[in-house]
């Protein structure tokens, strides 16, 4: 079983299908639509830079004051059960990103997820690795604990019972996390027998960012021994 | 209750900032710096599946194809007047909301299938915002079996919300 879902071709596809059928319609519109989206994307892009700075800047004490060791310490054999064979920095970002998950700060959770992803991935690799489609796999079915906005929404429309929709929404998203986390492992295991010479580039893969991590924490003493 | 977890944890982490003698001026400016270096790396693949969500909706393409859905996804559960929101949920999170709100005024906030649009839209994420952004920083383009799993998934979290909106 192998699928195979490339971003370029999804992003052809539907854009030409889209803009054949706008040309169709109301060939006035498709390019202000495009611009509209753009536009969309800065308006959110703005918001998000604010976020960001506010919750990197709580990574960067996090990881001077060695918190984010902690923390991965405390969700290691989870994570380790999950997530095999990666490097300790790997682990680190892929904790971030789950403890950000689970109390609901995406702020935290997308930088973190960005950087594991990051961690993860060679230099020149373009195929995501099953650890990388697992970590992605968590983040887009996450469980939700409190779906605060949508409990708004409800109260200002003058619900009688605005929260009465939390026990459904906490159980349908474990539904498709739990069903999501399954899947991945079971499709992982598939990958594995059909193509065990790609084991062979993983090896390597591992090796070069246990080097790696070895010459990072050897320029992090060299740069405390300077210090001294 | 909630809304004291956060600004106590930054309380917390900034006394234990101080205890470890580590410079949270210098931290803070560190995280901005970083902040705009990402903001720089994500902005093509934001812009890129925002433009798509746009042309999407522009081009009644996700008006036509939640018609041909409407039929096949009714036999599982799902009430007809939620199939737009199960189609856009995975592109756009603001477009979701916008939904359930025009939902929520069609059918009355306490009714059925607004009730099954509330759960959804806080159950899902945006899959294709994500998995756009998420690969930002590395060269991963082709993501095999992850999209077609996420998407399953969720339909699959869809289809027991329906259900659960029926009993509970």
């Amino acid at each position: 079983m192998k699928i195979k879902f490339d971003m370029n071709v999804a992003f052809t596809a539907l854009t030409l299908i889209s803009i054949v059928l706008l040309t169709i319609a109301s060939p006035a519109t498709a390019f202000p639509t495009m611009l509209q989206g753009v536009m969309n994307a800065i308006t959110l892009i703005v918001k998000l830079a604010a976020i960001y700075a506010v919750w990197l800047s709580v990574l960067k004490m996090m990881q001077a004051t060695e918190l984010d060791k902690k923390l991965s310490k405390l969700l290691r054999p989870l994570i380790k059960r999950l997530f095999k064979n990666e490097s300790d920095e790997a682990y680190n970002w892929i904790s971030v990103n789950l403890a950000g998950n689970m109390l609901g700060m995406g702020g935290v959770a997308t930088p973190a997820g960005i950087k594991a992803m990051h961690a993860m991935a060679s230099e020149e690799q373009t195929v995501a690795s099953a650890n990388m489609i697992l970590l992605l796999i968590i983040n887009a079915t996450s469980i939700q604990l409190i779906p605060a906005t949508v409990i708004a929404i409800r109260a200002a429309a003058g619900s009688a019972d605005a929260s009465s929709i939390f026990l459904p929404t906490l159980i349908s998203t474990s539904v498709s996390t739990l069903s999501g986390v399954i899947l991945c492992k079971v499709f992982a295991l598939t990958d594995k027998k059909q193509n065990k010479g790609d084991d062979k580039n993983r090896g390597l893969h591992i090796q070069n960012s246990m080097l790696n991590q070895r010459l990072r924490g050897f320029n992090t003493r060299s740069r405390k021994a300077r210090k001294r | 209750m909630s809304v004291y977890i956060l600004p106590v944890l930054l309380i917390v982490l900034i006394i234990i900032c101080i205890i470890k003698k580590v410079k949270v001026y210098d931290c803070f400016l560190d995280g901005t710096r970083d902040s705009l270096g990402l903001i720089k790396s994500i902005f093509p693949y934001v812009a890129a599946v925002f433009v798509c969500i746009e042309l999407f909706k522009a081009s009644g393409l996700s008006s036509t194809i939640s018609g041909w859905l409407a039929k096949p996804l009714s036999y599982l559960g799902i009430p007809s007047e939620i199939t737009e929101i199960i189609l856009l949920v995975p592109l756009s999170g603001n477009g979701t909301i916008a939904l359930l709100e025009s939902i929520i005024n069609d059918c009355g906030v306490d009714s059925y299938p607004a009730r099954c649009a509330a759960v959804i839209a806080g159950a899902t994420e945006t899959i294709f915002y994500i998995s756009a952004v998420y690969f930002s920083a590395c060269k991963v383009r082709k993501l095999r079996y992850a999209i077609p799993v996420a998407l399953f998934c969720t339909l699959l979290g869809t289809v027991v919300a329906c259900a659960l909106c029926r009993i509970m």
